[in-house]
């Protein structure tokens, strides 16, 4: 068959009934494997195959992680990977809960078919698609399987945000970075009294919404706490988000209405505490300037 | 593919505590049956934390939701506008003291990587947010010499890498100091500005609105280190900013970490003096 008639379509019918049904059978073992949580065979074929070394080793990883293969016995296996899309409805937090921990489980379930000791590298993708709605996304996730020389085949690998460098970095220090911990948290505050002072000329705190963000915060920081203690024995949260808003009373139901959110993602690492580190670092002093920056603010408005 | 004859074929894995190679081999799942810590800690830091002798508690936060009052400045008048400066500074010293007040629940020494946020509401422009977040630490042998004033954890924004560097320059943090000041800058009368057309002048009237301004919100800072007892305050940032206020109004506001020599001098780890370099490869 022609390139051009591939291209337009005009494919003669064995073909393309032949493509048809192979994608019916490849749609119909996705279906199979998400439904019974596990890998659709072909999968399972590429990673037992990637593990063999009849295929080559993938990497995410960086050429410099490639040192850590000889220094530490940290060697590449392949590419794994997990997605969920969810529909989150009004709980946006509880999505990004569910959603990721459900595309983390299968991307662990990847890692441990290979074998592998642990997953470095982890990167994260929250995409939304135009034309499906506001309330769902795809959380995605995808890093890369290592195996450690000298230890034992694991039943579960650990899940590590960080690259193959730092992860022997963090080795060396008595430190495991061992998966991903969230905290999310929302709530809704209704409220007869005049919460947000509206219409008031004076300084006020406005107490009761001060304590309803601080219990959402808490019970999010609380959650998060929970989350890593599955896992390890702390959690390094880097991102935090939080939001106050307010809803529109209605006519049947004239109370203020707010929803507070709050939602913490990390690391979760496992360490000895207590335990003193030395890392025998090095100060130094770098004589290389930063690029010249204007005095000036040239779009800021001051005043 | 890797042998599997024990640990003792890669030494790299010499370091690690045992549970955490056990749980590389799968033979654990679970995390500690003891305490857990939170923290927004980066991995840097919370090595560097370590290295300095320290462990993280938990992440501590305090809210405070506020509504600003209405002040008018004189239209021809520089003047502070006091009850807006009253009301930054108070909502961010409730946000502080709560967060405060979670560190001591958690029988912290401190807190390190404090980070201040006001953020502004979307459905009032009256009513401001602030947060003060940040990681509760603890000296990991309980000396008691790294207290802030009266007591209390101490409070410092200054980062994981920072605060090693600190202890090493033979100082500890005591508390994160701040000055707030709103002012109001005059307006120019028409046969002033009429006056100064095609003319190159200075404007004295915006020149001391400006240089009152911040002079204000700086005393009041040195003020608060003086009384928590600081001998210096390092890291200072002077933020110049609008919180979507009429035209002509003007917050600055001033924060560092106040400091003071370590007392203990058997606390006082090696200096450390720099190694001067030059980097070739941009």
């Amino acid at each position: 068959m022609s390139l051009l008639g591939r291209v337009l379509g005009q494919n003669s019918d064995p073909d393309r009934q032949q493509h048809q049904a192979q994608q019916l059978a490849r749609n119909q073992a996705w279906d199979t494997a998400l439904t019974n949580q596990t890998l659709p065979d072909f999968v399972k074929q590429r990673l037992t195959d990637t593990k063999s070394g009849k295929l080559p080793w993938v990497s995410t990883g960086s050429v410099g992680a490639l040192l850590a293969q000889r220094s530490h016995g940290i060697h590449p296996l392949g590419m794994v990977s997990g997605n969920c899309w969810y529909h989150y409805g009004y709980s946006w937090t509880r999505g990004h809960y569910d959603g990721w921990h459900t595309a983390i489980d299968r991307m662990r379930q990847e890692a441990t078919l290979m074998g592998a000791n642990a997953v470095v590298d982890v990167k994260m993708t929250a995409t939304r698609m135009e034309g499906t709605g506001e309330d769902q996304m795809d959380y995605a996730v995808l890093g890369t399987a290592v195996r450690i020389a000298g230890l034992a085949t694991p039943r579960t690998p650990v899940i590590a945000t960080v690259s193959a460098l730092e992860f022997a970095r963090l080795m060396e220090s008595g430190i495991l970075p061992v998966g991903l911990a969230i905290g999310a948290h929302y709530n809704w505050h209704y409220s007869y009294r005049n919460a947000s002072g509206q219409g008031t000329w004076w300084n006020q705190e406005l107490r009761e919404l001060s304590d309803f963000m601080t219990d959402i915060r808490r019970a999010a920081i609380g959650q998060l706490a929970s989350d890593a203690a599955r896992i390890g024995t702390g959690v390094l949260a880097r991102v935090q988000f939080s939001e106050l808003l307010r809803g529109e009373s209605t006519e049947n139901d004239p109370r203020q209405r707010f929803l507070g959110r709050h939602i913490a993602f990390g690391t979760a690492v496992l360490h000895e505490p207590g335990r003193h580190i030395s890392l025998k670092l090095k100060p130094v002093f770098s004589v290389s300037d930063g690029k010249m920056t204007p005095v000036m603010p040239t779009e800021k408005e001051i005043i | 593919m890797a042998d599997e004859t024990g640990t003792q074929a890669n030494p790299a894995l010499a370091g690690l505590p045992k549970h955490a190679l056990e749980r590389l081999q799968g033979l654990r799942e679970a995390g500690q049956s003891g305490g857990i810590f939170t923290s927004d800690l980066s991995v840097n830091e919370f090595l560097m934390v370590r290295e300095a002798g320290f462990e993280p508690l938990g992440l501590v936060v305090g809210s405070c939701i506020y509504h600003v009052g209405i002040q008018y400045g004189s239209w021809a008048q520089n003047q502070e506008l006091n009850v807006i400066s009253q009301a930054m500074y108070q909502a961010r010293e409730l946000a502080m003291t709560r967060m405060e007040q979670e560190a001591l629940a958690l029988m912290a020494d401190g807190v390190v990587g404090v980070r201040l946020e006001v953020k502004r509401l979307g459905w009032d422009s009256d009513i401001l947010e602030f947060m003060a977040i940040g990681t509760a630490i603890s000296h990991s042998a309980g000396h008691p010499g790294f207290k802030g004033p009266k007591g209390m954890p101490f409070t410092s924004d200054l980062s994981g890498q920072d605060f090693w560097m600190l202890l090493r320059a033979g100082h500890r943090p005591l508390a994160m100091v701040m000055g707030s000041c709103v002012y109001h800058v005059a307006h120019q009368g028409v046969f002033k500005s009429m006056g100064n057309v095609g003319r190159n002048v200075e404007i004295t009237q915006f020149t001391q609105a400006m240089y009152d301004a911040r002079e204000l919100a700086m005393e009041r800072m040195q003020n608060e280190a003086k009384e928590a007892g600081a001998d210096g305050v390092v890291g200072v940032q002077l933020h110049e900013g609008s919180h979507n206020w009429q035209p002509h109004v003007i917050e600055f506001f001033a924060v560092g970490t106040a400091v003071k020599p370590i007392e203990d001098k058997a606390l006082i780890p090696e200096p450390a003096s720099p190694q001067i370099v030059i980097p070739v490869n941009d």
